[in-house]
């Protein structure tokens, strides 16, 4: 059983052909993935107004993929109403916020801003986070009742600062995609912050799951640590049916 | 087994860490990588001479092929260096611009390019593909960009179409389409596996391959078929 909590949907502007579902599914049906969270390419990197909606569909069609709100913390109006009106599809599992193109860093009152709206709906969010901002968000989700959040990429270039931002809060966790991983990061931050506290995540369709699956394997992991980190830890933050709906997904997977 | 064209001993300044020639002879069997083409850190960062003559023991001791480091900051000993990488029958040369904060507009680029060219020896090139590939375009040379990101995928593949020398590392092609796109429009003949062992996380560049739509030939072309043309050719 693998749950992938970072994947996307859509076309990217980089020269890639990955823009239809079906290449999700494919690229998920070849690494033996069963769930796959996504959000919507346009609403990270464009416009949530149009992003994402125009998932809808696609979730309604994949019901191995599962739907990641797009929040653009500057502007809480339109996410407060994109929840009110997509929540209720029963499709999302959580929400997506993007600190570097929503231009609003982990540490920021705009990010506890969002991240309270989010605590309102109970809805955890993976937040992208590249170099010391992720110590700074672990400071926002302490200070914020209620927030949940996993910190995307383990900081990049700083993911040595991953044990000084789980030891923020026990709300934050982590998730470690990254297209040039360093050579022993993943074994280096299980040790330091235990396997309850990470989980995996692809970034696909940016990058090929396999990119992150071989940085795992690097990691050696015990078959508790890879119990928690391939899918229990992502089914108890975001709520996931592990039962029928798994089950579902892993026969469709097999056909 | 895979042959590795962007192998590294020594120190790295950036990072404080360091790799013995026997420490990353010992990790390569487990990724299934029977050797490659390995250049010293000590050459690229501190004294080339020194480190070169390092980096051709290790290669000697483990059966890899060396490929000299020159550092730009000296481009009078860097051309010498290539001269005596010619003299000694070692087939490459690898630059490193953006680890010895030469800009690729320095003029000793283009004259070790122009050097490792007429002395028909491979470039091993670091850096950003967008800006040090232009740098080296019209010289005739054949170069792998061991730091050819899927980022720029689109632009290499543009600098390849005039450039039949230019050659993409594996190490930052992992999105979904890169080695399959690069290989339908410029052809697999320019792809090279590179996975930096010790240095970057390479299994999951062995997983990428594991993954990959490259049909048998292709891959074999990828995993050691091209780089042993360009070292045959040198």
């Amino acid at each position: 059983m693998i749950i992938d909590v970072h994947g996307h949907w859509g076309p990217w502007f980089f020269s890639t052909d990955v823009g239809d579902a079906a290449v999700n599914l494919r690229v998920m049906d070849d690494c033996g993935i069963d769930l796959q969270l996504v959000s919507a390419v346009e609403a990270v990197v464009y416009d949530p107004l149009t992003g994402n909606p125009a998932l809808l569909p696609v979730l309604r069609e994949h019901p191995r993929l599962r739907g990641l709100l797009v929040v653009d913390p500057r502007e809480l109006d339109v996410a407060a109403a994109q929840l009110a009106q997509l929540l209720p599809t029963g499709l999302f599992s959580g929400a997506k916020i993007h600190t570097q193109y929503a231009r609003s860093p982990g540490g920021s009152a705009a990010m506890a801003d969002a991240l309270r709206l989010l605590a309102e709906h109970d809805l955890p969010a993976l937040v992208h986070t590249w170099g010391d901002e992720i110590v700074g968000l672990a400071d926002v989700v302490a200070r914020v009742d209620g927030a949940r959040v996993v910190a995307a990429h383990l900081g990049g270039p700083d993911w040595r600062l991953t044990p000084s931002a789980a030891a923020r809060t026990d709300r934050i966790w982590f998730e470690p995609c990254w297209s040039t991983p360093a050579p022993g990061r993943i074994r280096w931050v299980l040790d330091r912050v235990g396997p309850e506290r990470l989980m995996f995540g692809s970034d696909a369709t940016l990058i090929h799951p396999a990119v992150t699956l071989g940085a795992i394997r690097a990691a050696e992991l015990s078959a508790a640590e890879e119990e928690l980190v391939m899918w229990r830890n992502a089914a108890e933050v975001f709520g996931l049916d592990t039962g029928g709906s798994a089950a579902d997904a892993v026969e469709q997977r097999g056909q | 087994m895979i042959l590795d064209g962007d192998l590294l001993v020594g120190r790295d300044l950036a990072t404080g860490d360091r790799l013995t020639g026997p420490a990353l002879a010992a990790s390569l069997g487990p990724l299934g990588i029977g050797g490659g083409l390995v250049t010293s850190l000590r050459a690229l960062l501190f004294d080339a001479p020194s480190g070169n003559d390092e980096a051709r023991a290790a290669a000697a001791a483990h059966g890899w092929h060396t490929a000299f480091g020159v550092d730009l900051r000296d481009p009078l000993t860097a051309l010498a260096e290539v001269e005596r990488a010619a003299r000694l029958g070692v087939r490459a040369v690898r630059l490193a611009p953006d680890r010895q904060g030469v800009p690729a507009t320095a003029p000793g680029l283009r004259a070790v390019a122009r050097a490792v060219a007429a002395a028909g020896l491979v470039l091993l090139v670091e850096g950003d593909v967008r800006v040090v590939g232009p740098a080296l375009a019209g010289l005739g040379v054949r170069a792998v960009f061991v730091d050819a990101h899927f980022y720029h995928l689109g632009d290499f593949v543009l600098l390849a179409r005039d450039e039949p020398g230019f050659h993409a590392s594996t190490r930052l092609l992992g999105d979904v389409d890169g080695w399959e796109l690069l290989a339908a429009d410029a052809g697999a003949e320019r792809l090279v596996f590179g996975s930096r062992p010790g240095w970057f996380e390479a299994a999951a560049v062995v997983d990428r391959l594991a993954a990959s739509g490259l049909t048998p030939p292709e891959r074999e072309l990828v995993t050691g078929g091209n780089l042993r043309r360009l070292l045959e050719a040198a």
